[in-house]
This record gives C-alpha cells, structure tokens and sequence, in this order.
C-alpha cells in the first residue's frame, strides 16, 4: 500500500505519477481534474465558499488579537523612545536591534538560551525513558497512565510553581530534609537551578507527549531484528529506536526550548534578581522601563528564535514522513 | 510420531536439538514439549496452521523468546538461555523488518558493523552478499524504494552477510504474489544448496514446505505431530491433522476391527497400510489421486470398493474433480450398506471418459495407498 504523503511538488519523484497534483494550478484550483461537468464545478465552488465562511470567525479573531498586535510590536521595534519614556512612531532606526548586541541585553540573552538548552536537555532525558515506559505498556494500562500525565498540565500553572517554591523554600521540606542529613540549609530558591527545575517541571509534559507519539509508532520488531544481527540491547537503543524516534525527539525539544527561552512566570517566581531572564526583561521594558521600542525589538527577536524552531521541526518531521513511510 | 533421522548430516553434531522445548505466555501454552533435531545443511520447514507455535519455535531458537521450560543447542551448545546477540543465527522476519532509516547497503552492513567488521573487509563482503541475492545497483537506495521481492533480497542478504550457522525464515514469501512467491521458493532452495547453511523455514503454505524442504515438521496447538521427508509426510500422515492438513484428503470416518482392518461407517471394512490399536474410532485417509472411479459394478475384484453416485463435476483443464456421494444414498444392489453417507473426492486425468453428475460408480483404491489415522 503506498503511503499517505502530501502531495508535495519538491518531494515528488518523477517515478511517481501523482495524479492530485498537477504541475501547474488551473483556474479551477489544483484539486480540480481536467474535465468536470458545469454543475460539478458549481458544487466544487459552493463547498469551497461553504468552507470560507465557516473559517471566517476563528480567521477574524486570529487577525484582530493576533497579527495586528504583532504587527504593531514590529512596528514598535523600529520606532524612538523619547526622553520622558514615551514612545515616538517616527524616526524609523534599528537602534532597540542593536541594543540586542550590548553586554547586558546579549548577556541575558545568552543566560536565557542556555537555562532553556539545560532545561531542553533535562526534559530529554527525564522524559524519553517514561515515554518509554508509557509506550511499552499494555494498551489500556497505557490511556490510564497518560491521563496521570495530562493532570499536571491540567492544573493551574501558577499553583504549580507555587508549589514548587514551597518545596525549595528554606523553611520548606527539601531545606529540612538536607538540614536533617547533616548538610546543612540548602538555598536553592532565587538560584538559576530553580528556575530551570520549575521550567523542567513545567514544560515536561511537553517533551513526554511527542516523544509517547514516537515511540508508541515504533516497530519494536526492528529492534529485534537489530538484536538478531548482534546488536546488544544498548546499541539496538541507539542504532534503532533512537533514530527511529528522532521526530518526536526534536519535536518535543522544539516544544520546550521555545516556551522555556521567552518563559516569564518561573523566573519571576523562582527567580532571583540575579537570574533575569528575556522574558521578565522584556516586560521591564513596556512595563518599568517604558522603553516600548526595546521591548518590541526583544519580542520580535523571541518570534524569531521561536519560527526557526518551528522550522525545523516541520522539516524533521517531512523527513521522518519519507523515510518511514513505506516499510510500516 | 515417525522421527525420520536427519538425510546425509553434514556432521554428526545436529545445527539444532530441542528435548522438551515448551513455551508459555501467562496463561497461553505456545509450544509444548516439542522434541526436534535438525541435521547441519538441512532444509528443514516447520509447518502448521497460524497460532499452532511455529513462530515462536523458530524465536526460541534465534533468542528473540527464551523458552519455558526444556533443553535447547545450536551445534552441541547449550543456547537455551542466551541473548540472541550472542547466537550464531540469523532471521529473515516476516515483513523483512528492514531498518527504514538505512540504506540497502548500511542494512546488510549492520550485523557485520555490530561484531565489529568495518573497512575495505566489511566493504567487500556487503558486495558479495548483494551479488548474492542479485541486487546491484540498489545499494544506496531505502527499503521504502524497493519492491517486496527486493525487500525480501534484502532481509536475505542482510542475514546470510554474516555467515550464521543457522538460517531462520519467517513466512518469508507470505509477503509475495504468487508468481513471485513461487520464483522465490527456487532461488531459495537454489541459494540454500549454494552456501550450505542450514535453514530453518516457518510456513503455513503446505505446498511450499513440499515442495522446498529437505524434512517437514507439522504441529499444531504447539505440539510437534509428525516430522519426515515430504513424502513420508504426505503418504504416511501420521495424524487425522497431518492427514487434513497436508493435501487434500477424503477421510472416511470408521472403527478399527484388527490392527490394519477399519470398518467404515459407510459400510465396508477395508485394510490400509499401517496398523492401530484395535477397537478405537479412526479415519481411512485416501488422497483423491489414488481413488480410481469405474462404472457402477466394473471394479476390479480384491481392492476396497465402494458404490455411489456422481453429485459433482470439475473441469480443471489438466484434471476432472469428482464428488461421488457413497453410504446410505446408494441405490438397491449397491456394497455398502452403512448407516451413515460421506462423499469422496476424486482426481482424473482428462485423457479418460468423462463422468456426468448422477451417474451410479463404484470407487476403488489400492490399500497400500491409504492411511489408518487416529483422532
């Protein structure tokens, strides 16, 4: 059976006749054939503008409270601060873009990336063998297991870190335990370890889920397979399943840097005022600082970071489309 | 069960013994209590119905299940517990289970990669293999760009690459149309005699496993019923299943009276070739090739012969198949005077006079064509 695959004209192999996409898009469309009949073409053109006006409201809502506030942040970015803090929509300047080159704002930057690339590598790792776990389980035990990992990204998200700000308190239970050990207090709130352990616990579920997706997916015989051509079961691991689960792999890394690199409520909470991160800088910036041009130049350059990401996610998972496709 | 020693061993040590190989899942018993010994350089296909064990026999012995309880060697080595890295074996899976992030290259590489054959000699011996199984020019293409039959060459070459000293195949024509399937089943018997290895072949397609093997094993509900040539198996079933299984057969329901003698529940006693225990229910199997068909009251004196009535004709072109209803329909002044009917089916060469449907006949068969089975 060959594979369900987007009609994608680059992808497409010449050995492969692909009759839903014609080279070049006729008056019709592209998923009109050659030859229809007047009332079919009606009908064709009744659905599309049924379809149309049934996008219409979620399309409006996204323009109004999405691409217009984005467009005028990118608007702002280029735009001057006068001296009592307001902001003057003219006098065009990339001045606020190279500001991001300074020592402070590069600084923050850069400690932003890499709580996000630690927070990215401790959900990997804390994940893939629970999406392992999870994967490897009876199917009904499976769906009960996955409910106990949705509850937590059910719950409010401001309790949660709360919660964990008690746990790392000094009068909290991790302070006393330690205390009772022997070693002494343990001050590890307002530290940047907080605040990248509350960003763990806060962005796992979204590492567990792409990669519970990949390796549900997994044809485990492949593995035998490996075992049978001599591969111990720790290279079976990395020669197989790892390869084989690379899409939700990036997928679910793609999910965590992002939020984690732009996060703003944890380091607030969990955060000292020595772990200033981009987020809480950029809400300085409208907020305190009343530096509006800054803070937009900062916004657009977290879209940036976060459509780069996206992109390679979607190239990743296009790639894993082609080369499994066939074979399961 | 008929244990036919394995045909001209290779050496005196047999590639794989089995002493009382079960295999149980939770509750299921897979295999149970199978006792097996394959010659070095046999051809050896394990034949059954789906669910009879076959599968998990041949797992057992690549390492993929580790049995439950019994005695298991691979060339005089006790393997019954060894990881299946660690076994000189090799298996062509069911769907060929091909690594789809690899090349038709790195694939047939990956077992001589994981023992740590790498270079010019790695190199060379993944262009044998390909040669091997005639897929040059495919090396850098992904098993999602080949075929089935390719895809089959590739799951061979990937296994034989590494030389193993035994060969396991999974259903591996399940997979093939039939023209294929039966061009394969050549080049494997073909490819079996070039490089020697013993192959352990899992099938459900009775007619490949005649027409391939060496020796067949039949089980069913995970127990080994018969093993023999493909003969032995066909001519000489060992079992009502074996009997059924293997072929087409007419089984003609009965008692046994002597230790050769069935009396049949359409009437008759007839004797057939083997003997049972006197006084049990059993089955006459007789292959629809051996039954001879005459006009009603021409048969031949000596040999069993029972009378009835044409229901059913089929041209096959190269044969007529013949229904003939026999027992309690049959006319006054038939044989067989039973209480119960049966049909038999019967095979003609086209050159003979065709028989219509209603037409009275009296069927014949020589007893040393014919086999007592128990239930």
């Amino acid at each position: 059976m060959p594979p369900l695959r987007r009609a994608k004209p680059a992808a497409a192999q010449p050995t492969e006749a692909e009759p839903d996409a014609p080279a070049s898009p006729t008056p019709t469309g592209p998923e009109a054939p050659a030859s229809l009949t007047p009332a079919e073409v009606t009908a064709q053109r009744r659905r599309r503008r049924t379809g149309t006006l049934m996008a219409t409201p979620g399309a409006l809502y996204l323009l109004i409270f999405f691409v217009v506030p984005l467009g005028l942040i990118t608007v702002y970015s280029f735009a001057t601060r006068t001296s009592t803090g307001r902001t003057s929509l003219s006098g065009w300047n990339l001045n606020s873009y190279e500001r991001i080159a300074d020592d402070v704002i590069g600084g923050i930057i850069a400690r932003s990336a890499w709580l996000a690339f630690l927070t990215t590598v401790l959900c990997l790792v804390a994940a893939y063998p629970f999406a392992y776990y999870l994967a490897t389980r009876p199917p009904r035990l499976r769906a009960r297991l996955l409910v106990l990992v949705m509850i937590p990204f059910w719950t409010n998200g401001l309790v949660r870190i709360f919660a964990i700000r008690f746990l790392l308190g000094s009068n909290g239970p991790a302070s006393a335990l330690s205390e009772a050990m022997g070693f002494g207090t343990f001050r590890i709130l307002f530290t940047p370890t907080a605040v990248v352990l509350g960003m763990v616990y806060g962005f796992l579920t979204f590492m567990v889920l792409p990669l519970y997706v990949a390796l549900e997916r997994m044809d485990w015989r492949l593995v035998e397979a490996a075992r049978d051509l001599y591969a111990s079961g720790a290279k079976a691991f990395w020669r197989v399943t790892v390869p084989l689960t690379r899409s939700g792999i990036v997928a679910g890394c793609v999910l965590v840097f992002v939020p984690s690199f732009g996060s703003y409520v944890v380091p607030e909470i969990l955060g000292g005022a020595k772990t200033l991160l981009i987020g809480s800088y950029v809400a300085r910036q409208f907020q305190a600082a009343r530096n509006w041009p800054l803070g937009a130049a900062l916004s657009v350059l977290i879209i940036v970071a976060m459509l780069v990401a996206v992109a390679i996610n979607q190239r990743n998972s296009a790639n894993a489309e082609r080369t499994q496709g066939v074979t399961r | 069960m008929s244990s036919a020693p394995p045909p001209d061993a290779g050496s005196s040590v047999p590639a794989v013994e089995m002493h009382g190989i079960s295999k149980r899942f939770s509750d299921v018993v897979a295999v149970d209590g199978v006792d097996l010994q394959i010659g070095d350089g046999e051809f050896f296909a394990l034949l059954g119905p789906s669910g009879c064990g076959k599968t998990t026999t041949l797992r057992m012995i690549a390492g993929l299940d580790i049995p439950s309880e019994g005695r298991l060697a691979i060339f005089g080595e006790e393997v019954a517990s060894w990881p299946p890295d660690r076994r000189p074996v090799n298996t062509v899976f069911q769907a060929y289970a091909l690594f789809p992030h690899m090349t038709v290259a790195q694939n047939i590489a990956f077992g001589l990669q994981m023992r740590g054959i790498r270079g010019p000699d790695a190199d060379r011996q993944v262009a044998e293999a390909t040669a091997l199984v005639q897929l040059e020019g495919m090396e850098h293409r992904r098993p999602s760009q080949l075929s089935g039959g390719q895809q089959q060459r590739v799951a061979l070459a990937r296994a034989l690459v590494n030389h193993p000293k035994v060969l396991l195949l999974d259903e591996p024509l399940g997979a093939l149309d039939l023209k294929l399937r039966q061009e394969m089943q050549v080049e494997l018997k073909a490819l079996q005699r070039e490089v020697g290895i013993t192959f352990v072949f899992v099938t459900h397609d009775q007619e490949e496993a005649l027409a391939m093997s060496d020796r067949v094993g039949v089980m069913s509900e995970g127990r080994l019923l018969q093993v023999g040539t493909p003969a032995e198996v066909y001519e000489h079933p060992a079992s009502r299943f074996v009997a059924d299984f293997i072929g087409r057969t007419n089984l003609l329901e009965g008692t046994t009276e002597s230790p050769s003698a069935v009396r049949l529940d359409v009437g008759a006693v007839v004797t057939a070739a083997n003997e049972l225990d006197a006084g049990s229910p059993a089955a006459l199997s007789v292959r629809p090739e051996q039954v001879r068909l005459h006009r009603r009251g021409e048969a031949p004196e000596g040999d069993p012969c029972l009378d009835g009535v044409i229901t059913d004709a089929t041209y096959l072109g190269h044969a007529f198949v013949y229904t003939v209803a026999v027992g309690r329909t049959v006319g006054a002044g038939g044989t067989s005077s039973g209480d119960r009917a049966a049909t038999i089916t019967a095979r003609s060469e086209t050159g003979s006079a065709a028989l219509a449907a209603g037409e009275p006949v009296s069927v014949s068969w020589s007893p040393a064509a014919t086999t007592v089975v128990a239930d």
